[in-house]
């Protein structure tokens, strides 16, 4: 408080002060809404994602095993080796409520009998279908990339959002208002002690009025 | 001629085969290392020995049963004297010949490393370690086909033919599908003198023909690939489907109505409701597109028509024919208990899985 001047001027400055903070304490508090808004929208479409993804994360390892099991281990990898490709995806972003999420532009990694590279004669609908699962499940997991880091994104904005309102109205507000509180008991104090100097003044004054003015009259009742 | 002789040791062999109560027994152990315990007191404890050396778990066992199988196959070669039966074994050994071309081309293909691509070898066929060691060494498609051309080995010709196509579009597929082909046609080739059994092994050939084309029409339907590409997939010396046959199925929409129309095939000669069982199959399965289920039927079919051969003539090819099914039957019910223990897969769905029992 002793940097604190305690001025009119210094209490409108701090009154202005707090009227912004709740201002953006209140702006803050609308983004928190609408952040949440957009973070339970897309964490119900995660959590579908997750449950999705792992069905078809059991049925692939189980169409893997049941490959491996009745196709010699050795043909299957030797199959693998024919599909093994890169996987091009293209990033940019787009804003939600001023926070950047990626999204992420890729080509549809399930792929037809014919464009897996292996050839047809000698392999099993088993590998087909292992292939298929595991593509079916490359996809989901490069989609659920995208809406898990826009979770995680939103979510961390959410928690910043949550500590800035927090700081405003725990400790930046109410520090705001005991320094106006304080300058306000402090200029009234100074106006009190001025009330209260002036009426001594003034009855000093009167009673040097009074003083003088009966010395006049006892010089008029005693002229001699 | 020999074949009283071969016949008499492929019985013996036979006999050593698992029966269903060993096999049952093998399902209803409650872990791989019982399991391999299990199988350590069968035909296979010498193979898992040397396996249990080099891998542990279900990958020794797999070791062990692709070593146990090249070790029978040299066993019956060894001892049959018999030109059509050094044929017939020639003609399965082949298939690994074919499996590991495709395999290091597909490695040299997308430049895997050749520790990889020597991993997923198996020399049994006529190509040895050291060729195929050798093969591995190239740097490219181009080099291998160039080297087994080079060493003037059978493989080259439809490879050489099919390679400008490859070069062309890029598709591996094209050179696979040309090594597959030609395999079929030159083992069909090999056997076609006359004579008994020439004509039992042509017969086997051809049904296995007909089996992996109905297959890869069935794929080919739920893939809707069109019929002209879809043609070129298909191989040649089969039995049960002509071509107009083919030509209508390929056109159908749907894989359930390719089913219903295969089911149809019929020759009033030879097999006269040989692929009804294809009209059986459940809708579901049909509606979901699962053709690994129908495949498993058609596989099961096969084996079933080659372990029949022992029914065949004892002094004829035909025995030593139903003896390599079985043994094939047996290796993968085997491989199919090992990978399912292994998953902790329940042992009912463990039995609906085994293909062949």
């Amino acid at each position: 408080m002793e940097q604190v001047k305690p001025t009119r001027m210094e209490l409108m400055k701090k009154k202005a002060q707090i009227k912004l903070a709740e201002q953006g304490r209140d702006l803050l508090r609308e983004k928190m809404d609408a952040l949440i808004q957009e973070f339970f929208k897309i964490l119900s479409s995660v959590s579908d994602s997750r449950d999705e993804l792992d069905q078809i994360s059991r049925a692939a390892d189980l169409a893997l095993m049941i490959a491996a099991a009745t196709d010699d281990p050795v043909t299957l990898r030797s199959a693998s080796f024919a599909t093994r490709r890169s996987i091009t995806v293209g990033i940019s972003g787009k804003n939600i409520m001023g926070v950047p999420v990626p999204v992420i532009e890729k080509k549809r990694v399930s792929k037809s009998m014919l464009e897996r590279g292996y050839g047809i004669i000698a392999t099993s609908a088993r590998i087909d279908e292992t292939a298929e699962r595991y593509e079916v499940e490359l996809d989901l997991l490069i989609k659920l990339a995208e809406t898990e880091t826009a979770m995680r994104r939103l979510g961390a904005e959410i928690q910043m959002n949550r500590r800035r309102v927090n700081a405003l109205e725990q400790i930046l507000i109410p520090e705001l208002r005991s320094q106006a509180k304080y300058i306000k008991n402090a200029i009234e104090e100074r106006e009190r002690e001025d009330l209260f100097r002036l009426k001594k003044v003034k009855s000093l004054l009167e009673k040097k009025k009074k003083k003088v003015r009966e010395k006049k009259q006892q010089e008029a009742v005693s002229p001699g | 001629m020999d074949w009283g002789y071969i016949n008499a040791r492929i019985r013996g062999m036979k006999s050593r085969l698992l029966d269903h109560r060993t096999l049952d027994n093998l399902i209803l152990q409650p872990d791989m290392d019982s399991l391999i315990a299990e199988l350590e007191k069968t035909a296979y404890r010498e193979d898992l020995i040397e396996a249990k050396g080099k891998y542990t778990g279900v990958t020794a066992v797999e070791y062990a049963l692709r070593n146990n199988f090249v070790r029978t196959f040299r066993k019956v070669l060894d001892f049959s004297k018999e030109k059509e039966a050094r044929l017939y074994i020639s003609i399965f050994l082949h298939r690994w010949d074919v499996q590991n071309i495709k395999t290091i081309l597909r490695g040299k293909n997308i430049h895997v490393t050749n520790e990889e691509i020597v991993d997923c070898l198996v020399p049994v066929g006529e190509l040895d370690e050291a060729t195929l060691t050798e093969l591995v060494r190239q740097p490219d498609v181009k080099a291998v086909i160039d080297l087994l051309a080079t060493w003037d080995i059978r493989w080259a010709r439809p490879l050489t033919t099919a390679f400008p196509e490859f070069a062309k579009s890029g598709d591996l597929g094209m050179l696979e599908c040309a090594l597959d082909r030609f395999y079929y046609n030159d083992a069909l080739q090999a056997v076609s003198a006359k004579g008994a059994d020439n004509a039992k092994i042509r017969q086997v050939l051809s049904l296995e023909v007909d089996v992996v084309n109905i297959k890869t029409i069935l794929r080919m339907v739920r893939d809707r690939i069109a019929p002209e590409d879809a043609q070129k997939f298909l191989l040649e010396g089969g039995q049960a489907l002509d071509e107009k046959m083919i030509a209508r199925v390929l056109v159908l929409p749907t894989i359930a109505e390719a089913a219903a129309m295969l089911s149809t095939t019929w020759y009033p000669t030879l097999h006269p409701t040989r692929y009804r069982f294809l009209a059986t199959i459940p809708e579901d399965v049909l509606r979901a597109q699962k053709i690994s289920v129908i495949e498993k039927q058609l596989e099961r079919h096969l084996v079933r028509e080659g372990v029949d051969s022992f029914l065949g003539d004892p002094l004829s090819v035909a025995s030593l024919i139903g003896y390599f099914w079985a043994k094939y039957n047996e290796i993968t019910n085997i491989r199919i208990i090992s990978r399912c223990k292994t998953a902790d897969f329940p042992v009912e769905n463990l039995r609906e899985e085994l293909v062949y029992v």
